[in-house]
């Protein structure tokens, strides 16, 4: 008798390249639902031990840098967002306040717009890393997190939506400032998800933080040590359970960051749990920082600086007055000249150092646009974690170190 | 603009780092490829124990041709609170690099995490890294030609490139009295006949 036909549709993503002696050599990936996006590892494997882990990336390379090259100052924003697509805002923000170091005019941008700034990009952090806490616990089985932590996220893209107007990419922050106030009503939302909030997180930990399976998958798998960490460039929660504060909120701080108080998580075991409660925690912090902004909402204030040349006039002065109309027909059309110069600006996205280098030649395009990626640099640390490990602790290792692949292939 | 190239406008800057405004974001440093290894070995005892990112500038008509920028932060590199860290230093070194050939040495035994960062380089500029374990492209396919983000690379790349855009039929470009042409213009201007009663048989033929 013949063996029975495999059943069609049924083949394992996990195809055999090549057997040599005793290791092998699978190909996982770049489809594989666990490297959260399109990530091929080449692993090659002896028994169920890991020998040697080999990452291609580059499956979504889209060529961000080079058309933000071609784009105006202020059309570049577009296509930066869409780098990181789990937190947009964070990418606008670090681009944004690049060109305004180069401009010149960071000391000029309202208070209120800063708070606005501060807001949405906290709010992302916590978003982004529901995204992470919901995918992170399908690697492992505990599929229901995924509903809990998509809820919180679908109120949090819902605020970011009235304020934006889009869930994703809204290109809410301008150089100069915001595009629009706060909607009317959308305080009184956003006070009801900071009342709800708490309890979430106590539901979320109660669900995680103890789980003997979880915590079994997870403690002492893809330890990093405090030295491995610095000399990879690990950066954000990352570097931070490997013992290291270094928090560019803290350490260069940015949009009035000095003037909230909160606290930094920081874990000594620089495993992948210690990745994990870092990110718990930080969303914690995240929501505390949102709630002292919210407290300098309630006083009205302009959200864009009054320098016609950069900001775009109110859109109803511009049927009633001949400058409005003339300065926005220039910005629309012909964005506007930057002083030539290099400059660098990093901010801390929910997944380390995001780093911005500018280069202006003096033209309304910029030169060149170069992204440090925080999930580059954090995902070739597998280089270094997977070897000797067991090949099913790779999809623990890739979820705790959370890269995100628009930004690691841009 | 059907060209990828970005328009010279009279009074842009040939090396914008030359003429760079006083910003306070980092220690800049400008060298010779030949003192790279030792410059950076020397800064990495010296306590910046970070690579942060490389990166890669073309200034297309300028001598040296291109730029790599290596960006250094001073952390720790053991266990430390937020207070120890502090406000780390940060460095910023630039490196000219001549159009041909251009090449540096590699940086990976100094830091682990140049070797992504320097194949993404030698990727999308052409830059050759000698000494790289295993210099090859990484975010282009494996048999793609040329270097993307040369700014001699064109925006569509060189295949669509080649294929001119359609002029656009501009009120300039069409001689007076020209008849409007086309089926869509034909269909068009049948339909408005129709609804001036002008032709026999409204509404029975096609």
């Amino acid at each position: 008798m013949s063996a029975a036909p495999e059943a069609p549709g049924r083949a394992s993503t996990l195809d055999v390249v090549e057997v040599k002696g005793n290791t092998m050599t699978l190909s996982m990936g770049p489809q594989h639902p666990s490297t959260h996006g399109v990530l091929q590892v080449i692993v090659e494997v002896s028994g169920e031990i890991v020998e040697k882990a080999e990452m291609e990336i580059g499956y979504l390379h889209t060529g961000i840098e080079k058309s933000a090259e071609n784009l105006f100052w202020t059309q570049a924003g577009t296509v930066i967002e869409r780098m990181d697509y789990l937190n947009p805002l964070g990418n606008a923000l670090c681009y944004v306040l690049a060109v305004e170091k180069l401009l010149g005019i960071g000391a000029e941008i309202p208070e209120r717009a800063q708070s606005i700034r501060v807001l949405v990009t906290e709010l992302s952090r916590i978003a982004s890393h529901c995204v992470w806490l919901g995918t992170g616990g399908i690697d492992l089985g505990a599929i229901s997190t995924f509903f809990y932590t998509f809820d919180i996220r679908e109120d949090i893209l819902d605020l970011l939506e009235q304020s934006g107007g889009a869930r994703m990419h809204p290109n809410y922050l301008r150089i100069g400032g915001v595009n629009g106030d706060l909607p009317d009503g959308f305080l009184a939302r956003l006070d009801a998800l900071i009342e709800k909030f708490p309890q979430r997180m106590r539901e979320l930990r109660a669900l995680l933080q103890n789980n003997p399976i979880l915590r079994d998958r997870m403690i002492d798998v893809g330890i990093v040590s405090a030295q491995d960490a610095v000399a990879w460039g690990l950066t954000g929660p990352a570097l931070r359970a490997s013992g290291i504060g270094y928090d560019v909120r803290k350490a260069f701080p940015y949009s009035g960051y000095e003037k909230y108080a909160f606290d930094v998580p920081i874990r000594d075991d620089g495993d992948a749990y210690a990745r994990f409660l870092v990110r718990l925690d930080e969303m914690d912090e995240a929501m505390r920082i949102v709630g002292q902004v919210r407290k300098e909402l309630d006083a009205p204030g302009p959200i864009m600086i009054a320098d016609p040349k950069i900001a775009q006039p109110p859109k109803e002065t511009i049927a009633l007055s001949m400058e409005a109309l003339i300065h926005h027909f220039k910005i629309v059309s012909e964005s506007f000249r930057v002083p030539p110069g290099d400059v660098y600006q990093a901010i801390e996205s929910p997944r380390g150092e995001l780093g911005y280098y500018l280069v202006s030649n003096g033209n309304n395009r910029p030169y060149r646009v170069r992204t440090r990626p925080p999930s580059m640099y954090n995902l070739q640390a597998m280089k270094l974690l997977a070897p000797g490990n067991l090949i099913a602790d790779i999809v623990v290792m890739i979820g705790s170190l959370d890269p995100v692949f628009g930004e690691v292939d841009r | 603009m059907p060209s990828s190239q970005v328009p010279s406008i009279a009074g842009t800057a040939l090396d914008p780092t030359a003429v760079r405004p006083e910003i306070a974001d980092a220690e800049i440093e400008r060298i010779a490829p030949v003192q790279l290894r030792a410059r950076l070995a020397e800064l990495r005892a010296e306590g910046f124990t970070m690579l942060l990112d490389i990166g890669g500038v073309d200034y297309l008509e300028r001598e040296p041709r291109f730029d790599v920028v290596y960006h250094l932060l001073a952390l720790p590199d053991r266990p430390a609170t937020v207070a120890e860290v502090g406000v780390p230093r940060r460095l910023r070194l630039l490196v000219g690099v001549p159009g041909d050939p251009a090449s540096l040495p590699s940086i990976c035994d100094l830091w682990p995490n140049a070797d992504w960062a320097e194949r993404e380089i030698y990727d999308l500029y052409g830059i050759v890294f000698e000494g790289h374990p295993d210099l090859k492209r990484i975010q282009m396919p494996s048999d793609w030609v040329g270097y993307p983000l040369r700014k001699d690379y064109p925006l569509r790349g060189p295949a669509r490139e080649a294929t001119p855009r359609p002029a656009f039929a501009l009120k300039s470009n069409v001689p007076a009295g020209t008849p409007p042409g086309g089926k869509v213009a034909a269909a068009l201007q049948k339909q408005i006949a129709r609804a001036r009663g002008q032709v026999a048989g409204n509404g029975e033929k096609p």
